[in-house]
Formats: structure tokens, sequence, C-alpha cells
């Protein structure tokens, strides 16, 4: 493969060229309910290549790779419509890399009896409950290789494999309707999966429980968040505004986002770091072949550092960070996070629980969402917490924050961190799913508004 | 190549189908008010679904040279899959539809540059301070099914998208306005799509407050969608299947307001859901969803209609790379007969919802939702005041679709959903 894209890389001309290219092969298992909706295995091949002149960028995807010559060809022709302002790129060293995947159990040795007998397991579990009405469940196993060759030298090719289970329980009683889900796995082999019965058995549990809660009445409270929804407070709530693309060509929102600004309490860090073996947003190099970092979003309360590709790096005259990334070849790389998580504390849950008096505990992750100034999240189940303890369960909770304000809210930060991936990911300008983890302890929170009737 | 791989997939199974997907595009970016980026795809990939032994297999891949893999994964597939039950469909007469746009194959990439330019620039004249990003693009596709039952179908579609977003970022009140428009034809959007992004930008000049409680509100088409999704849902014939539709039972019955009609309408001219046939080659159909506030019709594919005793609505939606599923075409609200002037005149305090964040999250099957007021304005004596913000709204999505005081009469294509603005009676907001 290197000989024939360097071969072809060779030919033409432009300031700056890359070519990605995939093979992708997918086990797939999907239970929705006591049907099989679908099982089996799935081909994919296809690739990306970027081009740049002087001012201006052209992305060209493809399946058809005997067609290269005229894609590079069409990318070049593309770049150079484009007159502009200078755009640079961060420079790099070139590199030679070839980086096989280990796992301990490659989920290729796994028959695909095996997978189903244990997707139907898991799935017969889901189903068990008295209350439960249906089931979701997804396996999935992913090979992928991934080829990166540029004009200036360097040549990565990264073999992944990534094994992941979403697992749901839908409740219902008369009119009430409720659903609970536990997403597993991440960056490895078929043992992510494998004994995760009492997982399913607790899905069910929580999904039955939400039909004895109550909805949420709407309001201003004090909330004390679980690991889970740390993890995407960490996320929503402020990782997306450290990704530099959306400020690098503007002046003011610069100013706003200067390094050094204080964003909450002197124990606050958040962290983004990619080389966590076994996590969902695991990667060694990004997809613009630059080596992966650990980069301190939040140190000790303050702005200290950002998520930058090759361009963003360059413009702002920041160092590189390499979190250019893309969900597949058939989009450009762009700036995105990989293992997101608030660093622990030093309070314990019990603690927190008490000193917050009257307040909300959430837990769990129905989605998340951010406009980069405000940001909604909804946790899948809630609890009262009254004189210190947690009381009734309470549901349909969607909760609000400003992301300038919310970190400066954050009263106490617990010790117990922990990080969750699975299936699903986070979209951004088009590209979703893109595997992330994100992760934290016990966060109390002030003045958080809780949407409810 | 298609017949020579369907053959060979037959040899081992009583009835096969290859569903394939041929496209390109070619898109113009622009960042930070200039031109950015031109980027084309050169899509191809295929489907492979089998009966064999009575059950369903599958396999897809973007390799044609290849298809034994293809053939083998399918029918490994087979033994584990669920029992069919349905044939695939043999070679019917389809209806002709307007899904595809010769003018769009001959427009020139300069042009698109020069109308997005032109946008960006009637945006700038007039707010300077505001950053502008979007895309304009073009796409064709070719989509072809053969079947062992003699169905073999080929047609191809076009469609054209204009999008454009403009952000102003200030300490304390970021703005975002996002606008666009979307066919299966080309049309100059520049301006239109420019003037509507202005005159939000103008609405937000001015500041607003509301208090907490339950208010009268008008959803804009652009902000109806949020409330359509638990309809999507409760409508699909799966989720009625699994019995966790709360439509359950509910045919003949009334399960709205009662001057509401909905449809599902693959025929709709130059929509982009528009196609002559469905993802298993049923011929499209118009069917009716809900008439006068009362449910009509649940919508199916081949295997869930098979399971629940009925017929296909010729709603199987797929992609080469997934089995067919039941999903809307294009979701057509029908307009009603108040102008939006009217609606704003009408309310003494209350809100105009145009965009949210945190659509999606929560209960939505239930119709629950609770989202945050991206971008919105209140309403105080007949007069939108300025934008509201930092506001969260809650409700039933069914319950509000139950307290519709007015339709408006002018309807909007957002994405595959056309509907007009929408008056309800209240919202919960919670400050």
């Amino acid at each position: 493969m290197k000989s024939f894209l360097s071969s072809c890389l060779k030919r033409v001309k432009a300031d700056y060229l890359e070519i990605r290219y995939e093979e992708v092969k997918v086990v797939g298992i999907h239970y929705v309910g006591k049907e099989l909706e679908a099982i089996g295995e799935s081909y994919e091949k296809g690739g990306g290549i970027r081009a740049k002149s002087r001012g201006g960028w052209s992305f060209v995807s493809f399946n058809d790779l005997s067609k290269l010559k005229d894609y590079l060809e069409l990318a070049t022709k593309g770049a150079h419509l484009i007159k502009g302002e200078e755009i640079k790129l961060a420079s790099l060293p070139a590199r030679n890399e070839v980086i096989s995947v280990e796992v301990e159990l490659d989920p290729a040795d796994v028959s695909l009896q095996e997978k189903y007998l244990l997707c139907n397991r898991y799935n017969k579990i889901l189903l068990s409950g008295k209350e439960i009405q249906t089931s979701a469940l997804r396996y999935a196993d992913i090979h992928t290789t991934k080829y990166f060759i540029n004009s200036e030298g360097t040549y990565i090719e990264q073999e992944r494999i990534d094994t992941v289970l979403g697992m749901r329980a839908i409740a219902r009683r008369g009119d009430n309707i409720q659903s609970a889900h536990m997403g597993i796995g991440g960056v490895g082999g078929y043992g992510l999966v494998k004994e995760k019965a009492e997982q399913a058995e607790e899905t069910v549990k929580r999904a039955q429980d939400l039909l004895d809660a109550e909805p949420a009445k709407g309001g201003k409270y004090t909330i004390i968040v679980d690991p889970e929804l740390s993890g995407v407070f960490a996320h929503e709530a402020f990782g997306h505004l450290s990704e530099a693309d959306f400020l690098y060509e503007d002046k003011r929102l610069q100013k706003i986002m200067a390094l050094g600004r204080v964003f909450g309490p002197p124990g606050l860090n958040i962290i983004d770091e990619p080389r966590i073996k076994g996590e969902g947003g695991y990667y060694l190099y990004d997809d613009e072949g630059v080596p992966s970092q650990k980069t301190y979003l939040i140190k000790e309360g303050r702005l200290s550092g950002r998520l930058h590709s090759r361009e963003t790096s360059a413009k702002m005259g920041e160092e590189i960070t390499g979190n250019a990334r893309a969900i597949s070849y058939d989009y450009p790389p762009i700036v995105r996070m990989s293992n997101t998580y608030v660093a622990a504390g030093d309070k314990s849950f019990e603690e927190m629980i008490e000193e917050v008096g009257e307040g909300v505990y959430v837990k769990g992750f129905q989605g998340g969402q951010t406009n980069l100034e405000m940001f909604t999240f909804a946790p899948e189940e809630g609890y009262l917490i009254k004189k210190g303890r947690i009381d009734k369960r309470i549901r349909d909770l969607n909760l609000t924050g400003n992301i300038f304000n919310t970190l400066a809210s954050i009263k106490a930060i617990g010790n117990d961190l922990v990080l969750f991936t699975g299936p699903g990911g986070c979209g951004k300008g088009g590209q979703s799913p893109l595997p992330v983890s994100t992760g934290g302890p016990h966060l109390e929170i002030r003045d958080v508004v809780v949407g409810g009737k | 190549m298609m017949k020579d791989i369907l053959e060979m997939a037959a040899a081992s199974a009583e009835e096969a189908e290859l569903y394939r997907v041929k496209s390109k595009s070619s898109e113009v970016i622009f960042e930070a008010n200039r031109l950015k980026s031109i980027d084309s795809s050169f899509e191809e990939g295929i489907g492979l679904r089998i009966i064999k032994q009575g059950k369903i297999g599958f396999s897809s891949s973007t390799d044609l040279s290849q298809p034994r893999p293809l053939v083998k994964a399918a029918s490994d597939s087979a033994q584990f899959g669920q029992k069919a039950h349905f044939h695939l469909p043999s070679a019917d007469s389809t209806s002709s539809v307007e899904c595809y746009d010769d003018s769009l194959i001959s427009l020139s990439l300069e042009q698109m540059i020069r109308e997005g330019r032109k946008a960006i620039d009637l945006i700038l004249k007039e707010a300077p301070s505001l950053h502008c990003e979007g895309e304009v693009a073009k796409a064709e596709a070719e989509i072809s099914i053969l079947n062992t039952n003699g169905l073999s179908h080929s047609y191809k579609r076009t469609s054209y998208t204009f999008s454009l977003g403009a952000f102003l970022a200030e300490e304390g009140n970021f703005l975002g306005i996002g606008e666009g428009e979307a066919s299966v034809k080309y049309h100059d959007w520049s301006s239109s799509v420019a003037h509507r992004i202005l005159e939000a930008f103008r609405l937000t000049r001015k500041k607003g407050s509301i208090s907490p409680g339950k208010h009268p509100v008008i959803f804009t088409s652009k902000a109806v969608p949020l409330l359509l999704q638990s309809l999507k849902q409760g409508i699909n014939g799966k989720v009625l299947q699994k019995k966790i539709s709360p439509l359950l039972g509910k045919i003949g019955k009334p399960v709205v307001s009662s001057f509401i009609d909905v449809f599902d309408d693959a025929l709709f001219p130059f929509a982009l859901a528009t196609s002559p046939i469905d993802g298993e080659g049923i011929p499209s159909r118009r069917t009716p969803i809900i008439e006068e506030g009362v449910l009509k019709n649940f919508i199916y594919d081949l295997q869930t209609s098979g399971l629940m005793g009925t017929e296909s609505t010729s709603s199987g939606a797929r992609g080469y790379s997934s089995l067919p599923s039941p999903a809307t075409s294009n979701f057509i609200v029908k307009e009603g007969k108040v102008p939006l002037e009217e609606m704003v005149k009408d309310i003494k305090e209350g809100i105009i919802v145009d965009q949210v964040i945190g659509s999606g999250q929560g209960n939505v099957l239930m119709g629950e939702f609770s989202v945050n007021l991206d971008l919105a304005y209140k309403i105080e004596n007949g007069k939108i005041k300025g934008r509201v913000k930092d506001i969260m709204v809650s409700g039933n999505s069914y319950t509000m679709l139950n307290n519709v005081l007015a339709l408006g009469s002018e309807s909007r294509f957002i994405g595959t959903t056309r509907t007009p603005p929408i008056y309800f009676k209240e919202i919960s907001i919670a400050g």
C-alpha cells in the first residue's frame, strides 16, 4: 500500500497533500425486543485526499482506489480555485510508523455463533423484567486499518480494534414508558463485552424503577452529578469551547477565551488525554499524522490550553496537540476531543450528599448539547436530596447552564474518577459519532437550572 | 455485474436482492467570511439481502469487484437471521416523480462560490461584526435495486443545499443564527437566506425578558420538527410492533387538535425524500397520517407489515449498508390560515421559539422535551420585543399538539419536514 500511495502522490503538485485510506470490517448484531434485526459482517474501503494551495483546501473522498490519480488531480484543481490569505500549517518532523494492534482476545477469533449466543443471552436478561416491554441491544466489533501518507514524507499505518456493546431496557406500565441504557466497550478485544450479565440485570432494574419516579419540577437546584454525567459535563460544558477551530479566526472570541482566564475553583482540572489504553478516544496519531498528547484544558480553575489541528495551531501560535480527527475516510479531519475528564478531588460521595442538604442527585446520561455558550444535558435518573440524604426518585430532567458561569459554581469535587466509553459518541460539524470517552468524579454544582413542568 | 452477484447469491437462497447506491457530490465551504474549501465525494456501495431457509441474511460492501465474501457473509448471517414475514416484490408499475434536476448537473463550482459569496457580502454589509460560515452543495445519486422475483429498477435523484450560519461572540452574549434551503432543484437562494439571517439579527439587537411560568408560544417552521419527533416515532410500525408506541390502539381516534392534517408523501414534487420507489422497490405513495386530528395510519416496511399482518406503506428506508427499516419520507403538516403576524398580534405575553439546544434528549417516545432557547424572542402586547435567552422551556409534544390555537398560512421545508409555524396555548418556562 505504501509504495502505491507514494507513487501516486509523487506525480501531483500542491503546497501540501495527504492521502488517507481505510479498510474496515464490521461484525454487528442488533436486537430490538425478541427480534434479531441484523447480524453479520460487512466491508468498507475508502479514502480521502486533502490538498492545500496557498490559500485554500480541497477534500475529495472516494471508494474506488483504482481512480486515485483522477481524484488527486481533482483535489489539487479544487484547492487552486481558492485565492485568499495564506494558510499555514504547524511544522512537523516526518515520521514513518507501522502500528499493529495488540488485543487480548481478537473478535476475529470468536465465531459468529458465539457472539450471537452472548448477545442472545444478554437480550433475554434485558427482556426478563416483569414490567419490561421491549429491549434494544447493539453489539459491534470493528477492525480498522488506516493508512496515512503526506507530501512531507510522513507515512503512518495504524490498526485498531473496537468492541462495543449497548443495551437498553424499556419498561411500560399503562401509558408510562421508561427506558434505561448501558454502554460498554472501547478500543480493545472481545473481553470488553464478556461477562456483562450483571450490567444487563442492573439496566432492567433501573428501567423498572423509573416507572415509579415522579416528573421533576422545574427550577434552580444545587445538584450532585455522578461520574458519568460529570464526564458529559467536562465534554459539553467545557470541552467544545476549547476546540480551537471555533475561535482561531475570531479575534473577539480569542479575547473572551484568553489563556489564564478563571473559569472555575482552584481545585478544578479538566484534561484531554488520548493515550489512555482501552478508552473510546484512544489513538497514537491523529488524522493529520500528529502524535497525540495529554492537554490540560483547565488547570487549577484557569484556562490553560486548547485543542488544535496543524492549521489552528499555526494560526494562533500555540503548541500543536494532535486533535485533528475524522469519523472516517469520507470526512476531513477537524478539531475534536479524545478522552476528556475532570480530575479527581478529595471529597467522598457521602460527605458531598451530607453537605448539600437539599438538592438533586442526577445519574446516567441520555444526551447533551452545546451552542458554546449554553449547554444542556439530560440525566437518565434523578433523586431529590433531603436533609443530607437521598430521597425520592424523579425523572424527565434536562439540566442547562451557561458555560462561563457554571464551572465557577462547582463547590465540591469527588475523589472517585471513572471514565466511560461505549457505542455512540460525539457529533460535530456533521461528523457523528466519533468515539470518545468522558468521565470524572462526583461533582457538586450550585444554581443549575432544571427544566420541568 | 449486479446480475452476476445476484445469481451467485440466488444459488444458495430462496430469494435475493441487491441494493446499490452510487453518488457524487460537490460542496463549496465558507469559513470566517471567506471561501475555505472545495470538497467532492464519490461513494459507491452495495447491500445484499437474502432469504435462506425462510430466514433473512444481509451483508454490504464498497468493493463490487469482490462479491464472494459478500455472498458468504450474507449466507452466514441468514443462519441466525430473523424469520422472513414477506416475499420480495416483483416488478410493478411505478408512478413518475420529480426527483431530478438536469440544470444542477451543469451548475459550475464558480457559480456556487459566487452565490455563497453574495449572501455573505449582503450580511456583512449591514452587520460587519458577524462571522459567517456556510456550505453550498450539489449532489447526484443513482439508486438501483434488483431482486430474484423480477424487480429491476434504477433511478437518479439530485439535491441542492444552501446553508449559512452567522455567529457573533460578545462577552455574556453569544449569538448564532442558522438558515438554509434544500431541494431537489437548483435555485439561487443567496438573497432570501441572507435576508432571513439579517431579519433575525435585527430582532436580537434588543433584549427581552420573561417571567417563569406558563405562557403562549409560537414555534417557527424551523422549530416545529422538535415537536414532531415523538409523533414520527409513534407512527413507526416497528415501534408499534414492539408495543411501545403511545399511539397503540389509537387508529380512528383523535390524537392531536382537530384542525391538524399530516401526510407522509414520497411523491411531493422536488422534495428531498421524493423517490419513485422505497428502499425495497415498493412504489411510492402519499399516506395520510392524521386527518382532522384523527390518527389514520402507521408506516411499515415489508418485514414489519408482515409481522403485523398488514401491507407495506412503501416506507422501507435504507442505505446500502443496512437492512430496510420503516421511516417517514417527506413529512407534511398541512398549512392553516393564520399569518405569523396575526399570531404575534394575538399574544399579550409570550415567546417565539426558532432554535433550541437539547432536542432529542430525554424521553422522546413519550413526547417529553426540555430544551434551552438558543434563538427565541419575547412577545409583549402583540409585538416582538427582543431576544430572550438563558431560558429552559419544557413540555410534552403530544399535549402541545392537542392545544394548538392556530396553524400558520405559510409552510416551509426544514429538511424533509414541511410545516407552517404553529401557535400553541402554552409552554412551561423555567428561569
